[in-house]
C-alpha cells in the first residue's frame, strides 16, 4: 500500500524526479570510475615494480640507499650462504655502482646495475646481454632502456666509454657496446641505468661475489648482516602518493555526495511545501503521520533505486569501453612513475558494493530528514495549505 | 779489402754503437731520482699563488680568479675573488678532507669520500685532482720509457705505476726535461690503460730559484672540446701563512 502510493507520487514528480535520479547516477559513475582508476594505477605500478625490480622484497646491504648514489660503493657485501642456497628462480643478485657514461663525448652520470644472468624472477629485456659471447677483454656488453637511449642519444651497436671506480677507489674506464635498447616497463630501471652482467661488473670493480641487494620471491627469515626490506617499504613513496590520492578522491566524492543529497533534500522540502493539502487530507482521513513520513521517504528511496539502475545502464557500457581505451598517463611515465603510457581501471566488486551502499543510505537519509516535520503538522492548517509558510 | 765489403760491417758497428749509447743514456738516467727532483722543484714548504682558472666547456668560457695559500702537500686554503657568482667562495683542504664555503648559502660543506670525484665548479678537474696531496715520487714507481723531442727540447718519458692500489690513477706518464727537472706534460690513465686526462705545463719561469710553470692546461680526454687552464699570475714560495687560514673558522663571510 505504502509502496504503491510512493511509486505513484514519485512518477508524478516527472522531470524533477528524473533530474534527481540522473545527477545521482552520474555521481555514482564518477565515484566508481575514480576509485577504479586509482586501483588500476596502483595495481599497474605495483605489478611493474614487482616484476622488474623489487620482486617479493630485497635483502639489502645495511645502509644501502638507492637515493644516495655517492654511497653505493660503500654498501656492498658478499652474498651470504642462506641466500646463495636459494634457486635462481627465487632470487636475483644485483650490484649497483656509480658510473659516468660518455655518449658523444659528453658526460652522463649513470647507475651501473649488474644483474645475475641466470635469474628468472624478474622480467627484464636482457636476453642480448645474456647471449653476448664476446669476452669482457674485448668490449663490455651493456643494455639500456628506451628512455635512457632517447635521453642519451644511444642506439643498439653504439660503442662508448664508461668510467667507474674499483673497490679500492682506483679509476677505471673501458668501452662498452650497447647490445640492445630494451623496452623497460618501469622507468626506475630505465632512466639513467646501464645494465651489465653481474659477473662483468664484479670483475670490473674487484667485488667478487658482492651484491648491493638480493631480490627474493618470498621472505626467508632474517639473514646475517643483511636487512630485509619488504615490498611495502620499497614502494613506500608510491604508496604514500596513492594514499594521498585516495584522500583527495574522498574529498571530491564528498563534494559530489553533498550536491546529490542537497538535491534530494531540496526536492523533498519542495514536495512537502507543494503537497501540504495532500498531507492534510491524508491526515484528515485518519492516516498516521509516521506512515506519511514513510511514504515520502519511500519516494526518496525510489529515487535512489532508479539512480542505481540508470548508473548501471549508462555506466556499464562506459566502463567496458574505457577498459579498452585506457587512460593516457604518458606524462607520469616521463616523471619516473612505474606505469606505462596507458593505465586501465581496476573494478573491485566489494569496493563498488560498499560505495553504492553508502550512496543509497545517504540518499535515503537525505529523503527522510526533511519529511520528519510532517509529524508536527497541524492537519487543519495543512488542509488549507498554511501549515508551512 | 774493398770498401763495399767493409761498409756493411762498419754500418752495423755504428748502429750497434748508437743503440748502446742511447740505452746507456737511458740507463744512466735514474727515473725515480728524476721524479724526486721534479717534486723537489715544484713543492715548497709554503706557497702563495694568485691565479685564474679559465674553464672552457666548449660552449662557454668562465674565468675564476683565486688566491691560494699552500703548506706542504696536505694543507691549502683558496679564496675565490670573481666572478660575482663565485666571489667569496672558500675552500679549505686539510689532509684528506675538503671544506667548501659559499657566501650565498652562508654554509660550509664537507666534500669528502665520493663527492671528491665530482667536477670542481664545472671544470675538467675533480676536487680530488685539485687537492692531490702526495708527491708523485712517493706515490709512484717511475721507469724510463725513452726520450722524445718536445718543442725542440729532448725530454725523458717516464712511466709511473702507483705503489698503492687505492691511488686514483694507477698509471701516469710524465714528459720531463732532465736538464732543468721540469714536467712539460703529464697523462693520467685508467686501470685499463685508457687515457683519461692530460696536463700541459707551460711558460716556465725561474721564481725564487725554482722553475715553475705559469700555465697548466688540464683536459678531460673523455669529453669533447673542454679544457681548464690554470694561470698563475703571482707565485711566492716560503711565505708566512697566518695559522687562521688553515682553521675552519676562516670559512665564513
Amino acid at each position: 500500500m505504502n509502496w504503491d502510493i510512493a511509486r505513484k507520487n514519485f512518477y508524478r514528480q516527472g522531470m524533477r524526479a528524473f533530474l534527481n535520479v540522473l545527477v545521482t547516477a552520474l555521481s555514482i559513475i564518477a565515484l566508481i570510475f575514480m576509485l577504479s582508476l586509482l586501483n588500476g594505477f596502483q595495481a599497474q605500478s605495483t605489478r611493474n615494480l614487482v616484476t622488474t625490480d623489487i620482486a617479493g622484497g630485497h635483502y639489502r646491504a645495511p645502509g644501502f640507499d638507492i637515493l644516495a648514489p655517492t654511497e653505493w660503493e660503500d654498501h656492498t657485501l658478499k652474498v651470504p650462504g642462506k641466500l646463495l642456497q636459494l634457486p635462481t628462480t627465487d632470487k636475483v643478485e644485483v650490484l649497483v655502482q656509480q658510473g659516468q657514461l660518455y655518449p658523444n663525448r659528453r658526460l652522463y652520470p649513470v647507475q651501473i646495475r649488474g644483474i645475475s644472468m641466470d635469474q628468472t624472477l624478474l622480467s627484464l629485456p636482457l636476453d642480448n646481454l645474456k647471449n653476448f659471447d664476446q669476452k669482457i677483454e674485448d668490449v663490455i656488453p651493456a643494455v639500456v632502456g628506451v628512455k635512457m637511449a632517447r635521453k642519451a642519444l644511444l642506439k643498439k651497436g653504439d660503442l662508448l666509454t664508461l668510467k667507474w671506480r674499483d673497490k679500492s677507489g682506483a679509476v677505471d674506464a673501458r668501452d662498452i657496446l650497447i647490445v640492445d635498447v630494451g623496452d623497460m616497463i618501469n622507468p626506475r630501471v630505465d632512466d639513467g641505468v646501464v645494465w651489465l652482467r653481474l659477473d662483468h661488473l664484479r670483475s670490473m670493480t674487484d667485488r667478487e661475489n658482492e651484491v648491493s641487494w638480493v631480490a627474493v620471491r618470498n621472505y626467508i627469515g632474517a639473514v646475517d648482516s643483511f636487512d630485509f626490506q619488504p615490498v611495502e617499504h620499497l614502494m613506500a613513496d608510491l604508496l604514500a602518493l596513492f594514499n594521498q590520492d585516495r584522500r583527495n578522491s574522498k574529498i571530491l566524492w564528498s563534494i559530489l555526495m553533498i550536491l546529490v543529497c542537497t538535491s534530494v533534500f531540496n526536492t523533498q522540502v519542495l514536495n512537502i511545501f507543494k503537497r501540504q493539502k495532500e498531507i492534510g487530507t491524508l491526515m484528515a482521513l485518519g492516516m498516521d503521520s509516521n506512515r506519511i513520513v514513510r511514504i515520502f521517504t519511500l519516494e526518496g528511496t525510489l529515487a535512489a533505486i532508479w539512480a542505481l539502475v540508470i548508473a548501471a545502464i549508462l555506466g556499464i557500457p562506459f566502463f567496458i569501453w574505457y577498459q579498452g581505451v585506457g587512460f593516457d598517463v604518458t606524462h607520469l611515465s616521463e616523471a619516473t612513475f612505474p606505469v606505462r603510457e596507458t593505465i586501465y581501471p581496476d573494478y573491485q566488486a566489494l569496493e563498488i558494493f560498499y560505495s553504492l551502499a553508502i550512496v543509497f543510505v545517504l540518499m535515503v537519509l537525505a529523503a527522510w530528514l526533511p519529511v520528519r516535520k510532517i509529524t508536527r503538522l497541524d492537519p487543519t492548517l495543512a488542509l488549507r495549505g498554511r501549515a508551512i509558510t | 779489402m774493398s770498401l763495399k765489403k767493409i761498409f756493411p760491417g762498419f754500418a752495423g758497428i755504428l748502429i750497434l754503437f748508437s743503440i748502446s749509447v742511447v740505452s746507456s743514456r737511458a740507463e744512466e738516467l735514474d727515473a725515480q731520482k728524476l721524479l724526486e727532483q721534479v717534486d723537489e722543484n715544484l713543492w715548497a714548504d709554503t706557497k702563495f699563488i694568485s691565479g685564474r682558472l679559465i674553464i672552457d666547456n666548449g660552449r662557454k668560457v668562465r674565468i675564476l680568479t683565486q688566491d691560494s695559500w699552500m703548506e706542504g702537500v696536505t694543507r691549502s686554503y683558496s679564496h675565490y675573488k670573481s666572478p660575482p657568482r663565485e666571489k667569496g667562495t672558500k675552500m679549505l683542504k686539510i689532509g684528506g678532507k675538503l671544506w667548501m664555503y659559499t657566501p650565498r648559502t652562508d654554509r660550509k660543506i664537507l666534500i669528502a669520500g665520493h663527492l671528491l670525484r665530482q667536477s670542481m665548479m664545472g671544470s675538467d678537474l675533480s676536487y680530488e685532482d685539485m687537492m692531490e696531496d702526495h708527491k708523485l715520487s712517493r706515490a709512484y714507481a717511475a721507469s724510463l720509457e725513452g726520450y722524445e723531442d718536445m718543442e725542440g727540447t729532448r725530454v725523458a718519458v717516464l712511466h709511473l705505476v702507483a705503489h698503492d692500489k687505492k691511488t686514483t690513477y694507477q698509471t701516469r706518464k710524465a714528459w720531463i726535461n732532465p736538464e732543468n727537472k721540469t714536467v712539460l706534460k703529464e697523462e693520467r690513465f685508467a686501470k685499463s690503460g685508457k687515457k683519461l686526462k692530460s696536463i700541459l705545463f707551460k711558460d716556465y719561469e725561474k721564481i725564487e730559484g725554482r722553475m715553475f710553470p705559469r700555465t697548466m692546461i688540464f683536459k678531460d680526454l673523455l669529453k669533447e672540446n673542454t679544457q681548464t687552464t690554470y694561470k698563475f699570475d703571482v707565485i711566492e714560495f716560503n711565505v708566512k701563512i697566518p695559522a687562521r687560514y688553515f682553521s675552519q673558522s676562516i670559512l665564513k663571510r
